[in-house]
């Protein structure tokens, strides 16, 4: 299918120009000294607190970078990122879980990081599995690796790994990769700098420590547009670019050729209240992402379900299916936001199945239309108006059913009123939902890792302990 | 008396332009008008306006901070007259802030600087990745009445509770109150960790100030 896009080639390349101006004349933050030397070894000057990226290395290094790299989950599943597939994973790192049934909140804890990690591995349209929620019956220090350590259990799926932010979760996390069998070139770790353009210390750090180890860098700026970058969507995303290119160079110029990912993750400020604002310039936003990835051949991954509603309402639905679908449209490679609510504050077991029901309606958007001899089906309508006239015993409707003209959907409610009111009680599809969730959680059943390697992530994590905790 | 002129102020502050509220003051200041009243009954007054709006949900936050900017640098031009007259606006308390260890955000807390300081707070802002000893020991320095602690990360917000645990064991509480913010924090949480208060946005930490300092 033709991608849709919102600017033209000649916006683009203004916004790739727009891009290598920031990085060169307006710098970035950057005070880590060993980076710093790497970083002015290779070409890049200094002006004040900032440096300043030349042109030519910011696109040597795009062209270094292994754009299209492979993540591969224990069940033998591989993501071949850029290859043209759409790919969603769930929203990674959520303070709360909304509890559906009764419509409250409350703090995610270690078991909501194993739950999840078991309901996503049940629905088919999740392709990779984050860890999902931040738990916090573990030290601060410790949360990241421990929402890694409680996933890799729980699903045979690609498991993408935790947003990190220290060097030393960096080298834990590859260890970790290592017990599963996921080469740690196979391993995405994400970083957020801070906007606009600050890479602190320890963000260096950690994207050195990445780089060395060969990890798939799928850094996630995440700019917040009128607050910590343009109101102007397009000029956000310069920004944003920036931000993204500005560690890729390092990881380029250290590692030539390892992994990334080219993540967007702008949001726009809710002016009357501070928050992250959930309406549809998020999905523009991210299809603009998509189109200037592409523009520089990276696979790219952006938000995809995101609202801002705090239970399963009208407002939720329609928020999440205009974010998803719109970059998706554009060509996304991968969409994030499975289970997310509350503007990624808060998820839910039962939004995991709403959304995966409408991944299942964005994926038949992508597979577009075909108007092939079989799909124009002249012949058919030949035999069915010299025969039967109706199309319900050809077995062309059968062949087509099969193949997917439809995608079935399993929780949306499609019965007569009659049905509706009668037999299934009033119930919408969010019961469905729900009751989905409670189904799966009871019944799903991950194959689990063998003793000797639970022994080993236990030690890891006991070894992580002993260095990060005071 | 004057009244014009303080209107003008006030109109300056709500619409956000440092410029002009910088030449108001200096106005005020050449026909000789007190620099308490200037403030009092000209550039509070838009503040205020400003600041309810915002609680209502009427203005936009950008619009805050500008007021919030244009209040500083009309004050920052009166403040050395009042000196002079051996006079001080009456402030209100004193505010140490700091985004916790480890954490490296901030725009939170700069905006609640702003807003305590243009509601006449005498702010000290210590900036990103502070350690606990660090703030209770500027706290001390300068004899504040409130520390406020920010934080962006679900992984460093716990350093909020050490804080005040740290304040706790130097027996500094209820003398030093503690205010904590940052968008994972929840009323729960402030409760949890014994803090003194919360708020969801920068209008409210300044009530939520006066509140502790007994100026509501």
């Amino acid at each position: 299918m033709k991608f849709l896009k919102f600017l033209s080639a000649e916006e683009i390349q203004a916004m790739h120009e727009a891009t290598l101006r920031v990085l060169h004349e307006v710098g970035v933050i950057w005070t880590h000294q060993t980076t710093l030397d790497i970083l002015t070894d290779a070409g890049c000057t200094l002006k004040g607190n900032r440096v300043c990226f030349p042109p030519d290395l910011v696109m040597d290094c795009i062209a270094r970078a292994n754009k299209r790299p492979v993540i591969r989950g224990r069940n033998g599943q591989v993501n071949e990122l850029g290859g043209g597939n759409l790919y969603f994973h769930n929203l990674g790192g959520a303070r709360d879980v909304f509890e559906a049934q009764s419509g409250t909140r409350r703090i995610a804890t270690q078991q909501d990081v194993v739950d999840a990690a078991r309901l996503l591995d049940a629905l088919p349209h999740c392709h990779t599995v984050t860890p999902f929620f931040t738990p916090r019956d573990v030290p601060g220090e410790l949360m990241s690796l421990f929402m890694y350590r409680h996933t890799l259990p729980h699903t045979t799926k690609p498991v993408q790994g935790p947003g990190i932010q220290f060097a030393e979760e960096v080298q834990y996390a590859v260890e970790m990769a290592a017990v599963v069998g996921t080469p740690p070139h196979e391993l995405t770790l994400s970083l957020s700098p801070v906007s606009p353009l600050t890479v602190h210390d320890h963000a260096a750090a950690a994207i050195l420590a990445m780089a060395r180890a060969g990890v798939i860098c799928s850094n996630l700026p995440a700019p917040t547009g009128g607050a910590t970058s343009p109101m102007t969507i397009t000029g956000s995303l310069v920004q944003q670019s920036a931000e993204t290119l500005s560690l890729l160079v390092l990881a380029q110029i250290v590692n030539p050729g390892c992994g990334v990912v080219y993540c967007g993750r702008l949001g726009m400020l809710e002016p009357r209240t501070g928050l992250i604002w959930g309406g549809v310039e998020l999905g523009l936003a991210s299809a603009a992402t998509v189109q200037l990835g592409h523009f520089y051949g990276f696979s790219v991954n952006v938000y995809g379900f995101s609202t801002n509603a705090h239970t399963l309402d009208a407002q939720n639905a329609f928020e999440r299916g205009l974010n998803a679908a719109i970059p998706a449209l554009a060509g996304a490679d991968e969409l994030s936001g499975i289970g997310e609510m509350e503007a990624g504050v808060m998820g839910s077991y039962a939004q995991m199945t709403l959304d995966n029901e409408l991944a299942g309606s964005i994926l038949r958007l992508r597979r577009g239309l075909s108007a092939d001899a079989e799909h124009l089906a002249v012949e058919v309508i030949q035999n069915v108006m010299d025969g039967t006239r109706n199309f319900l015993g050809q077995k062309h409707t059968m062949k087509h059913l099969r193949a997917g003209e439809l995608a079935l959907t399993k929780l949306a409610e499609r019965n007569s009123w009659e049905t509706w009111e009668g037999k299934l009680g009033r119930k919408q599809m969010a019961d469905y939902a729900i009751a989905e969730a409670e189904r799966i959680l009871r019944e799903h059943v991950v194959p689990p890792l063998e003793p000797q390697q639970e022994a080993e992530l236990d030690r890891i994590m006991a070894a992580a302990e002993r260095e990060l905790v005071e | 008396m004057h009244e014009e002129l303080y209107k003008q102020m006030a109109q300056s502050i709500i619409d956000g332009e440092k410029e002009t509220a910088i030449e108001l003051a200096q106005k005020s200041i050449e026909l000789g008008i007190p620099p308490l009243d200037a403030i009092t009954n000209g550039f509070v007054v838009g503040v205020n306006y400003i600041g309810d709006l915002f609680g209502k949900g009427e203005a936009f936050l950008p619009e805050l901070v500008m007021a919030g900017e244009a209040m500083k640098a009309a004050v920052a031009v009166l403040e050395p007259e009042l000196l002079k007259l051996g006079e001080a606006r009456e402030m209100m308390g004193r505010v140490v802030l700091a985004t916790v260890e480890g954490d490296i955000h901030e725009i939170g807390k700069t905006l609640v600087g702003t807003m305590l300081s243009a509601a006449g707070f005498e702010v000290t802002d210590l900036g990103v990745d502070q350690p606990a000893e660090k703030i209770i020991g500027k706290a001390l320095e300068i004899n504040a009445q409130i520390i406020g602690l920010s934080a962006l990360l679900t992984t460093t917000m716990v350093r909020q509770r050490e804080v005040i645990e740290e304040l706790d064991k130097e027996g500094l509480r209820p003398r030093i109150k503690v205010m904590v913010g940052g968008a994972p924090i929840t009323r729960e949480w402030a409760e949890k960790i014994k803090a003194d208060g919360t708020s969801e946005d920068a209008v409210g930490a300044v009530q939520l100030a006066k509140k502790l300092v007994g100026k509501e």
